[in-house]
């Protein structure tokens, strides 16, 4: 495997380098989404399929949607590269001081890390058996919180910066059998990811993320449903991610005296009513963040 | 059998790894856009479908098939959408005035 993992890492370097170096965007675009790809192999390589899954489905999949939506708005690149040689001297050397850091950092601790240990232990308490669901929806459900905040409020900027609708173009007649394939299969994939969750890879993120790329291929098809009452709706499902969270945060308080602690024994039943909640959210904010908000006539 | 199955596996790989691998040669030497689609959306199907084959053959369980098999679909048809859309705006431009 070590001639596997060597080839990988190459791969990674060279993608990361052609995205950065490559004079045409939509070419170093396509190099930023292989790296992607390879990153979430390599995360798969460190026995971590849970975050293979969400730097597959976003980092990859939705950002490159996204780089390729903002290149086609931004135009071509003009003019030289940006800072020459002194610059990208000065990036090495930070990027090498990172690494070199990193590395000093991870090879001075020694003992085993007493966070899997912890989580491990506690499972049972958690009404879910995929640790990382444990740690993302019970035991450090504050982060997950935040994490919703920050979308909400990226989908709230969106809406106050209002920028122009994308208006696909007709992609001729392929594409609607193709979505015809894709969008149902998504919405299948979507739910099994989310139902998985408790008990193994998945979860909110990628089902969310899954979901997005489903009503994507919906609008691209141009069969998406596009008028302004439904964006408003996709606008209210992206923020009410947030408020049913908050509402079970607090619900929770009530109940146990303890903030997001569940009801000891329906553990399992909050978490996925949240995660459930929380992967349409997640869906409807991806879509809103590539198609944007429909523009007011007054503006 | 389930050696029998495993050999049938491992040679069903090998055959969809050349298919790949003609592809990339053909990415790589092929003088234009449309015959480079035409290597790519081909071959890569088919060696990926062997590849998927193989690896179901060699894990022997028909609950491995099922999302192989979903693998394959999807991406088959997913390339030969691509595959058309691209060459569908190359004809475009060069058709336009």
């Amino acid at each position: 495997m070590i001639a596997f993992d060597i080839v990988l890492t190459l791969g990674l370097l060279a993608c990361a380098a052609m995205a950065l170096t490559l004079r045409d965007r939509t070419a170093s675009i396509a190099a930023f989404v292989v790296a992607g790809l390879l990153i979430a192999l390599s995360w798969v390589r460190l026995a971590a399929p849970d975050v293979a899954l969400a730097e597959a489905a976003i980092g990859a999949g939705v950002t490159g949607a996204l780089f390729l939506r903002s290149a086609r708005r931004i135009g071509p690149i003009t003019g030289g590269p940006v800072g020459g040689m002194s610059a990208s001297i000065a990036a090495a050397l930070g990027a090498g001081g990172l690494s070199a850091a990193l590395f000093w950092a991870f090879a001075g601790t020694s003992g085993p890390v007493p966070y899997p240990p912890l989580v491990a232990a506690n499972l049972e308490a958690s009404g879910v058996t995929n640790p990382v669901t444990a740690v993302l929806l019970n035991f450090r459900a504050w982060d997950t919180l935040l994490e919703i905040a920050v979308l909400a409020v990226a989908l709230a900027l969106v809406v106050m910066l209002g920028p122009a609708p994308v208006v696909p173009r007709a992609l001729g007649e392929l594409v609607l059998p193709f979505a015809r394939i894709v969008v149902p299969l998504a919405i299948l994939v979507a739910g099994h990811l989310l139902w998985q969750g408790a008990t193994a890879p998945g979860g909110a993120f990628q089902a969310g993320a899954v979901l997005a790329g489903g009503m994507l291929a919906l609008v691209l098809a141009g069969i998406g449903p596009a008028g302004e009452r439904i964006v408003r709706g996709a606008l209210l499902l992206g923020l009410a991610g947030l408020a049913v969270f908050v509402g079970a945060a607090l619900a929770a308080e009530g109940l146990t005296g303890r903030f997001l602690g569940y009801p000891a024994g329906a553990e399992k039943a909050w978490i996925i009513a949240i995660e459930a909640s929380l992967t349409l959210s997640i869906a409807a904010t991806l879509c809103l963040l590539f198609t944007g908000p429909v523009r007011r006539p007054h503006q | 059998m389930s050696a029998a199955l495993f050999g049938l596996g491992l040679v069903l790989m090998s055959l969809g790894i050349v298919f790949l691998f003609v592809a990339a040669l053909g990415l790589w030497r092929l003088p234009d856009l449309l015959s480079r689609l035409h290597v790519l959306t081909k071959a890569d199907t088919a060696g990926l479908a062997l590849v998927a084959l193989g690896a179901a053959c060699v894990s022997g369980s028909l609950a491995a098939l099922l999302p192989l098999l979903l693998c394959v679909v999807l991406v088959a048809i997913s390339g030969a959408t691509i595959g058309h859309l691209v060459a569908r705006s190359v004809t475009r431009r060069e058709t336009a005035p």
